[in-house]
């Protein structure tokens, strides 16, 4: 069967878009409706012409797992273990220090998934009851150790339920990448596919069910197929919910070496419509913002409308907000280098209300204002889903 | 004995990193190697991870002058580090000055062995002293 007779269905937080060999609709979601009747009642004609084997889906619409992260330094296997989350596609992290476990807030929601990690296999004795005494406080569904060797059957002993793999970390400090990877990627399937929404889709597709973000990672060394793309690039998706950053590993002098030619990166509770407040509230910490809403002729009052305008100057601030918490050291776990992008690439709904031009003019107010320099990647935009579709028609 | 050793700051003195890594070797060291380019905390992280005993920074270019500054407010942020021995080597200025100025300055920023355009054997006898005399104490 030709890749022309699939039918393609990304379900967001905030839309879903299905695409047809002829045409690619993009419909709000009703979130009064469980997510197969809401598709089903916009897009019937197109999805019950297709069998259920030609039909793929891919989704983010849950969030992802919720993610601890316990380590013991910042720039090994708290750095690793985190990159290794965010490209397994999971969106919320967070990190303890193990020195400073003592102090850290108890989390009162339920965590999907708990992971311990630090020390080469040679060292032993890291983990103590410090430990034991925070992970009883807190809730979560699963735990799972990758660290030192030495330390593994202790722990074991101490935590019920514990997954042991091998440590992230080897014995030169490199990242060794693929079992953690692998058990978080089985463990976000497993959640996509526990959503009662979701699990419904099923009756729709013969197909995994993919993460989205999983897909788009799939399609960055295919994008030259569509696009004109100077490498090193970032790929934006501002989500309602997330901005997710792909970006090449040629942005990062960090010390973590792995085959892949793309990382991801994703600034949680920053998006345009579930985040919204949030990013408002980032906005007006951010001490360049005043002098952005100004360049664009606005004043703050825009963040009190429900216009079209006020959307459009809201992307256009969370495109500035990307790029200024990437530009701080240490605002992201890893540091790109801004000023040796060539191309930056924008996806998802932004690029169905911004122009290129209104994105252009922020990139390069970024650039001037924040890195004092007239660099000026070229801008991309994304605007029928290429990158979404040329990973999904390649699966 | 567990070393991590690395050029320190926006320093590619790359010759001289590999030998002081196959020189530690070669006395029956444990090496972990950080490479060029390397931040302060990547050092101090790199020692947790291993639980290395001696921490042995080289720079060329004087760029260590001012990373130097930072090693004890940084150290004192990690909570078992204190018997972590500090040695810091190479040409340690910029420009030209001598070894009777540079040494207690960075004695004063929280190193243990100080070695001012000393020759890379004679700098590792003395760590290896260094080491012996603290087994005593």
């Amino acid at each position: 069967m030709s890749n022309n007779e699939k039918l393609l269905i990304d379900v967001g937080s905030t839309y879903f878009k299905v695409s047809t060999p002829g045409k690619i609709e993009q419909h709000f979601r009703d979130f009064n409706k469980d997510i197969l009747d809401d598709l089903m009642s916009k897009c019937d004609n197109s999805i019950s012409r297709f069998n259920k084997e030609d039909v793929f889906i891919c989704s983010s619409a849950n969030g992802g797992l919720s993610t601890l992260i316990i380590g013991i330094t910042n720039s090994f296997s708290l750095k690793y273990a985190t990159n290794i989350a965010f490209n397994a596609g999971i969106n919320i992290i967070d990190t303890i220090l193990y020195q400073d476990i003592q102090d850290a807030s108890i989390p009162s929601d339920l965590i999907d998934v708990v992971i311990i990690v630090g020390g080469i296999n040679s060292l032993g004795n890291i983990f103590s009851e410090e430990l034991y005494n925070y992970l009883s406080k807190i809730q979560y569904s699963n735990i799972v150790f990758a660290g030192s060797e030495k330390d593994a059957a202790l722990i074991q002993n101490n935590i019920e339920h514990l997954i042991t793999l091998p440590n992230i970390i080897d014995s030169k400090l490199h990242i060794v990448e693929d079992h953690l990877r692998e058990y978080l990627t089985n463990l976000y399937q497993k959640d996509i596919e526990g959503k009662r929404d979701i699990k419904n889709l099923y009756s729709i597709t013969a197909n995994q069910i993919y993460p989205t973000p999983y897909i788009v990672n799939k399609t960055l060394p295919l994008i030259n197929a569509r696009f004109s793309v100077a490498n090193p690039f970032i790929l934006l998706d501002i989500g309602g919910a997330t901005t997710d950053i792909h970006y090449s590993k040629d942005l990062v002098d960090e010390n973590i070496v792995t085959e892949n030619q793309y990382d991801r990166m994703v600034f949680k509770k920053l998006g345009v419509y579930k985040s919204k407040q949030s990013l408002i509230f980032t906005a007006k910490n951010n001490e360049f913002v005043y002098e952005l809403l100004m360049h664009l002729k606005v004043t703050e009052n825009i963040f009190l409308e429900q216009s079209e305008k006020a959307t459009k100057i809201l992307m256009q601030l969370a495109i500035f907000l990307v790029l200024c918490k990437m530009s701080h050291y240490r605002q992201a776990y890893i540091n790109l280098k801004l000023l040796a992008i060539n191309s930056i690439v924008l996806t998802g709904g932004i690029t169905k209300v911004l122009l290129k031009e209104d994105v252009e003019d922020i990139v390069s107010f970024f650039y001037r204002k924040i890195l004092t320099s007239d660099h000026n990647p070229t801008t991309i935009m994304d605007t029928n889903y290429d990158i979404w579709t040329l990973a999904a028609e390649d699966n | 004995m567990k070393v991590v050793t690395g050029v320190v700051g926006n320093d590619i003195h790359v010759v001289a990193n590999r030998l002081i890594d196959l020189s530690l070797q070669a006395r029956g060291f444990e090496v972990f190697n950080l490479g060029v380019n390397t931040y302060l905390e990547e050092f101090f992280d790199a020692a947790v991870e291993t639980g290395a005993e001696v921490l042995l920074i080289s720079s060329l270019n004087g760029e260590a002058e001012g990373w130097g500054r930072e090693v004890k407010l940084l150290k004192a942020r990690y909570k078992n580090l204190d018997e972590l021995i500090m040695m810091i080597g190479g040409n340690l200025t910029v420009g030209s000055g001598n070894a009777e100025d540079i040494v207690p300055k960075y004695k004063g920023y929280g190193f243990d062995l100080v070695c001012h355009q000393v020759d890379l054997n004679t700098g590792l006898d003395q760590l290896e002293e260094f080491i012996a005399q603290r087994k005593t104490q």
